[in-house]
């Protein structure tokens, strides 16, 4: 009689992206809050010192910017135009997608998962369905006209019987959007854009009568968060178009660089935060919008945090919007305050301009797409930030289109910091070195906060002082965020840095 | 003495880790157009002015009639098989009116300028070494040498006729607006002090230092590096300064300071 394999099936059930992270990692973020908070505590500060290699993988690729899923004891991780499978207990590689393309290949975030299926973004602007067994194709589908230099970076996010993916792409002044497609056909369920129709609820943020609100940009770069009880997703949204020139759009220029929360079913938007109105220096609103619940003044309730590209940490109610708190996470000398809506007023003295401004920060952001996290336990929201000085030269004669210039960096160095979402104060600093940091934050029951420096260096800190407690040097960057999960009772940390895959475990 | 090889697991290293620093620094490529003809895109800006300037534009960026530079349709063509057939029919639909008699030499013309004009966009966030010295030169040098032996404290550490003799010959004017900031070679310059616990000194030029770990080359030309909870470490680095001025330059002090320094040929 021949062999069966018996048992529940491997795939990726709706119930588990429900679960608040533990064993596994079955989505960009690890859950739907975005906190990258791990249950797991089997590491903790009594034995961190112990971590010690369990295994290397080396799949012979660029650096890795992607955030490995881990479902059932398999990883899927990415680089552009390539997907692998790997057994999460040895790293052995199990298999590998490749697709060759055109377009920006400067990073894919990772794969979303839904049963059997791996949904993949691509350099020209593709969606492709892979089956998770064995990387075969099931489908592919076009998101946009890569011929308009659109692009696609992201690790989408699956809610209910929704893929919700998103585009890439500022060099030219092209219209963004997020869509959701359906996970079975690929068709799209509904699409919705930074940009409003004129007339609509947000156009007169842009010129009446005019294009601009046309090409106004508004990438959707990052993943966002969802919350089932309110069954609301919260997504950050791209700088507008032409980018270091603003005259002619102006206005606040809605969506762009905004927090908005949509109806995953419907796409229609419920409510929006705007961190830079009227940007002009690619501040990228995409920062994870990251969901927990717990008290502001005495009160239980339903919060939102960013710590955007710009500067400045938000903190909103998710339910409706509400501001709730705004501050500087770092010195910057773009603004000339906080308006009523708590939204920075951009000075216009600050502006590119054709012989340069010197601004911090420059066009990388106080702040990038790297993974911040929150942990509940010591309460406090953590993040990688820059202090970063560039000179903006605005290059464009006549009608300015595409970036219309560019800036120069100057000096940049990084701090890890811990912000108290309840006052804005930072609660700790850990200087991480010169240049720009890079690496996301994981934090965990453990009390651990994992993530690296400029110089290559993993780091186990203290979340709640910012003490180092282990390090080990990669030798390579951490290009993505630290993730963890259990197998066979066994937690393992993953750190891809470089093109490599490190996974540490507790020695005996 | 017989110079030692480099090993051959060190070159690998090495050139997987170049390659690697490439990745990470890599700056996206836009699509180059082959074999643009600059004769071809000057006559063909020359006749899209006067044909097409009044609806389009003189330089395609719209005004009655759409921005071309954003257009699906010129993003799509190859060599003229799409913006010919719109050129020689119009678009009646929408008020274009036809060319038809405009020959295919001239066409090729205009198709090579509106391909230029979006690839000019598309190039838009380069930033153009040449960048032209009459943009930059907004400030006053009287002003700017002010600055420099005053609130700059720029004389503390340079001199016009030591150091900083014939600076502007030696950078391109937007390599100086920014070297004149932060010099972007400086970091060799730091040196540390390290004191083991036994009270002996090192001194010498930083290769290395983090959280965990200093790293100098002594003034014998070794290399030498320590643990940090093993010593203590001062290290002198001659660009805070440059660091601290950064957050205190205004405006008026960042162009006239340039301008001073580009008198210094």
């Amino acid at each position: 009689m021949a062999p069966v394999c018996i048992g529940a099936d491997e795939g990726l059930n709706a119930q588990d992206l429900m679960k608040p992270l533990s064993t596994d990692w079955p989505t960009f973020n690890g859950d739907y809050s975005g906190k990258r908070y791990s249950s797991l505590s089997q590491i903790n500060q009594r034995n961190v010192d112990k971590l010690t290699l369990a295994w290397v993988v080396q799949p012979q690729s660029v650096g890795i910017k992607s955030t490995p899923l881990e479902v059932n004891g398999i990883l899927y991780f990415t680089t552009p135009d390539n997907v692998w499978a790997a057994d999460a207990r040895t790293g052995r590689i199990i298999w590998h997608y490749y697709r060759e393309s055109t377009g920006d290949h400067i990073g894919n975030r990772g794969v979303a998962m839904y049963k059997d299926w791996l949904y993949f973004e691509t350099p020209d602007c593709h969606l492709i369905s892979l089956n998770a067994k064995d990387g075969s194709v099931r489908w592919n589908i076009e998101l946009a006209d890569p011929k308009l230099e659109y692009f696609s970076t992201m690790a989408g996010l699956v809610v209910h019987d929704h893929v919700i993916v998103g585009v890439s792409g500022d060099a030219t002044d092209v219209p963004g959007f997020l869509e959701s497609v359906n996970p079975e056909t690929g068709k799209i369920e509904w699409r919705w854009n930074t940009e409003p129709q004129p007339g609509e609820p947000g156009s007169e943020t842009w010129p009446q009568g005019t294009d601009a609100i046309a090409h106004g940009g508004g990438m959707t770069w990052m993943t966002g968060t969802y919350d089932p009880e309110l069954n609301q997703i919260y997504w950050g949204i791209g700088n507008p178009n032409p980018v270091l020139n603003g005259d002619i759009r102006k206005g606040d220029n809605l969506y762009t660089c905004s927090i908005v929360s949509l109806n995953p079913d419907t796409g229609k938007l419920n409510w929006h935060f705007q961190p830079s109105p009227h940007d002009t220096h690619d501040w990228d609103a995409v920062q994870t919008p990251v969901i927990f619940d717990d008290e502001y003044k005495g009160v239980h309730r339903k919060l939102l945090a960013q710590a955007s590209r710009n500067g400045y940490f938000f903190v909103l109610d998710r339910t409706t919007g509400e501001h709730i708190l705004t501050a500087p996470f770092i010195a910057t000398n773009w603004a000339q305050g906080i308006d009523s809506r708590g939204e920075p007023i951009p000075n216009p003295k600050m502006e590119p301009k054709p012989d340069g401004t010197l601004v911090s920060p420059g066009s990388d952001g106080a702040t990038n797409w790297m993974a911040p996290s929150f942990d509940p336990q010591t309460r406090l929201f953590y993040m990688s930030a820059r202090r970063l000085w560039s000179i903006f030269y605005m290059t464009a004669e006549g009608k300015p289109e595409g970036w219309a210039g560019r800036d120069r960096n100057l000096w940049a160095n990084s701090t890890l910091e811990a912000i108290d979402y309840q006052t804005g104060n930072i609660r700790w600093k850990h200087e991480i070195g010169d240049g720009e940091g890079i690496a996301g934050i994981l934090t965990t029951a453990g009390d651990l906060l994992f993530t690296s420096d400029n110089s290559d260096n993993l780091l186990a800190l203290d979340p709640a002082t910012g003490k180092t407690l282990w390090h080990v040097n990669l030798g390579a960057r951490i290009l993505t965020g630290p993730t963890t999960y259990e197998l066979d009772g066994k937690q393992y940390l993953l750190t891809p840095a470089g093109g490599l895959i490190f996974a540490w475990v507790l020695g005996k | 003495m017989r110079r030692p090889t480099l090993p051959l697991y060190l070159l690998t290293l090495f050139v997987a880790v170049a390659g690697l620093a490439f990745a990470q620094g890599h700056v996206p490529q836009p699509r180059d157009q082959p074999n643009e003809d600059p004769a071809a895109v000057a006559r063909g800006h020359s006749l899209f002015k006067s044909t097409c300037g009044f609806c389009h534009g003189e330089d395609a960026t719209g005004s009655r009639a759409p921005d071309l530079v954003r257009s699906p349709l010129v993003n799509h063509d190859d060599h003229g098989n799409l913006l010919g057939p719109v050129i020689r029919n119009g678009r009646p639909d929408k008020g274009m009116p036809s060319f038809s008699t405009m020959g295919d030499a001239q066409i090729a013309d205009i198709v090579a300028f509106l391909h230029h004009q979006a690839l000019a966009a598309l190039h838009s966030r380069r930033m153009p070494g040449d960048y032209p010295l009459a943009k930059l030169l907004t400030g006053n040098a009287e002003a700017g040498k002010a600055f420099f032996d005053g609130p700059g404290e720029c004389s503390k550490c340079h001199s016009p006729t030591g150091d900083l003799a014939g600076v502007a010959k030696r950078f391109k004017p937007i390599d100086l607006q920014q070297e004149m900031v932060y010099p972007a070679n400086g970091k060799k310059d730091r040196t540390a002090v390290v004191t083991l616990k036994g009270g002996e000194r090192f001194e010498g030029k930083v290769v290395h230092a983090d959280e965990f770990n200093i790293g100098i080359i002594c003034q014998d030309g070794w290399y030498r590096s320590w643990s940090r909870d093993e010593v203590q470490v001062e290290i002198h680095d001659p660009l805070e300064a440059h660091r601290e001025l950064t957050s205190k330059y205004t405006e008026a002090d960042l162009h006239n300071l340039f301008a001073y320094l580009e008198t210094l040929k």
